[in-house]
């Protein structure tokens, strides 16, 4: 099913300290330092590339913080509530389809092709058909980020059920276990590591679908929006200023977050899924 | 002597066209460890899984307590050789699944687990999840969880196969107790000699593929027995020479089908 791995951190705080944190100080500072100097100094057009500062500068006037044009924190607001919707509703559905598909054979018979067709279509086609069933709404990118995220999830699924040894039920079976508590004590938690895989790989996927679908189908907010909008009064400090929220908001996303997740259940039982 | 616990006979069981087992026929009885031995695939381990109602035999009759056997159930614990523990449960959780199953409240549950552990010497490592366990010790926790939901019989399928020698051999010594203490009717598949003529009361040798029951040696020899005593040593030659001539014949069988 899956293999046992021992955690323990020996290194010692300091290493730690310096590989997670002054290393990336490093690697990031140096390029954005080298942008600011040639930006500034004129070498390369601080139009089509407006320095580091000036692009934060931008940022922090349109943050809450500032009164009056807390206009950046509505795009990050609307935009991670849709991602987290439509999160919700990939999990709690592709955990119910993988489910089906793992376990029954009506469920393999009904859903598995209609999986394997639709695999390969690129999330952001689905945007004309939802545009013109739904229009310009919240539930159009909640959608996007559902379709983006769902297959993620039902594969881990269906990998989970197939990756667990017969035996697990047998020992539950040898203890009277009925079908329901072989589902809630057996099933559930056993399929846990990869549900969880299948949410952050899904949340990447997700994320990404999201920004691109927000440039077609969103009204006034978003981080997609917000740069398509900027795009059109050629304003390239905005543009890069949100290029550069959804890649923080993306890392802290797959890894704050679904690490979060993960050191709660996958590493506290040492059990690590592989792929 | 007791009375008949489970009585196989004429078990048959085939895959397709391979015939695993052949007119396979015992009587165990009640509180009986019996080892069950045999060549490399030659289905002992599928008899005591007929026997678990994990599968059912393709022929015969098998029964437990005068009952015929349908599918698996509380009254019949089951130890296999890769332990299969949940590895979201601690020790203690693991432990205590079959009560928490049957819905005995959990503190019971917990209080009557506390003698397996403290027996199989696990005491210490209840909050431990089976992920930093060694072998060994893994393997203790799935002894105790088989024998704290108290089922009348114990199949041990080949129980310290996965472990290191020296692990093993201290196992079996370190638990010979256990088995005492438990009281219980106890099914063992085994590849190791030794290990049957230490632990079982009886030792039931299996034949090359179709395999049926060839020999059913008593060692009536007092417990805990030692590794080195002479009559131990006696028993393993006695049992070895009719393994042998079984093992060579599944050999050749072998290369046959090979060539």
């Amino acid at each position: 099913m899956s293999q046992a791995i021992l955690n323990h951190a020996p290194a010692a705080g300091r290493n730690k300290l310096f590989d997670r944190v002054c290393v990336p100080i490093i690697s990031l500072g140096i390029p954005l330092l080298i942008w600011e100097f040639l930006s500034r100094s004129g070498l390369i057009n601080d139009f089509l590339f407006p320095s580091p500062s000036q692009i934060l500068g931008v940022l922090w006037g349109k943050s809450g913080l500032q009164f009056e044009t807390g206009i950046l924190y509505g795009h990050v607001y609307a935009s991670m509530m849709r991602l987290l919707w439509g999160l919700f509703l990939a999990t709690v559905l592709g955990t119910l389809i993988g489910m089906l598909i793992g376990l029954t054979r009506w469920g393999k018979f009904i859903f598995k092709p209609l999986l394997s067709l639709f695999m390969p279509v690129p999330t952001l086609a689905w945007t004309p058909i939802l545009l013109l069933l739904i229009g310009v709404d919240n539930k159009t990118t909640i959608l996007i980020v559902f379709i983006a995220a769902s297959f993620e999830v039902i594969l881990n699924v269906i990998a989970g059920i197939e990756n667990m040894n017969v035996k697990v039920f047998w020992v539950a079976r040898s203890m009277g276990a009925s079908r329901l508590q072989i589902f809630f004590k057996v099933i559930i938690p056993g399929i846990m590591p990869y549900l969880i895989t299948g949410m952050r790989l899904g949340s990447g996927y997700a994320w990404r679908a999201l920004i691109a679908a927000e440039m077609l189908a969103a009204s006034s907010f978003g981080l997609g929006f917000m740069i398509y909008e900027a795009s059109e009064f050629m304003d390239m400090t905005t543009i890069y200023g949100g290029l550069f929220m959804i890649a923080l908001l993306g890392f802290f996303i797959e890894n704050v977050l679904m690490g979060m997740l993960e050191e709660r259940t996958t590493r506290k039982w040492g059990v690590q899924v592989e792929r | 002597m007791n009375q008949d616990k489970i009585v196989a006979d004429n078990v048959t069981m085939r895959f397709g066209d391979v015939v695993a087992i052949k007119d396979a026929t015992c009587n165990i009885k009640e509180r009986e460890f019996v080892a069950i031995i045999g060549p490399s695939g030659c289905g002992k381990s599928t008899f005591l899984y007929v026997i678990a109602g994990f599968e059912s035999a393709s022929g015969g009759r098998i029964e437990l307590d005068g009952k015929p056997i349908t599918g698996p159930g509380p009254n019949r614990g089951v130890v296999f050789q890769e332990f299969v523990l949940f590895p979201w449960r601690t020790v203690m959780e693991n432990i205590t699944l079959g009560l928490d199953i049957q819905k005995v409240p959990p503190k019971q549950a917990r209080k009557r687990a506390q003698k397996w552990i403290n027996l199989t010497g696990l005491t210490g490592f209840e909050d431990a999840y089976p992920a930093t366990l060694s072998g060994g010790m893994k393997q203790r926790v799935a002894i105790a969880r088989a024998l704290t939901y108290d089922p009348e019989v114990i199949l041990l399928d080949e129980p310290f196969g996965a472990l290191d020698v020296q692990t093993k051999n201290y196992m079996i010594n370190d638990l010979q107790n256990l088995w005492t203490e438990a009281n219980k009717t106890i099914v063992m598949v085994t590849h190791s000699v030794s290990e049957a003529v230490l632990l079982a009361d009886r030792v039931l040798i299996f034949s090359a593929r179709p395999s049926s029951i060839i020999a059913d040696i008593e060692i009536d020899l007092p417990h805990p027995r030692g590794a080195e005593d002479e009559a131990v040593r006696d028993y393993e030659n006695q049992v070895t020479r009719i393994l042998s001539a079984e093992v060579d014949k599944s050999m050749s069988m072998e290369r046959r089908a090979a060539a």
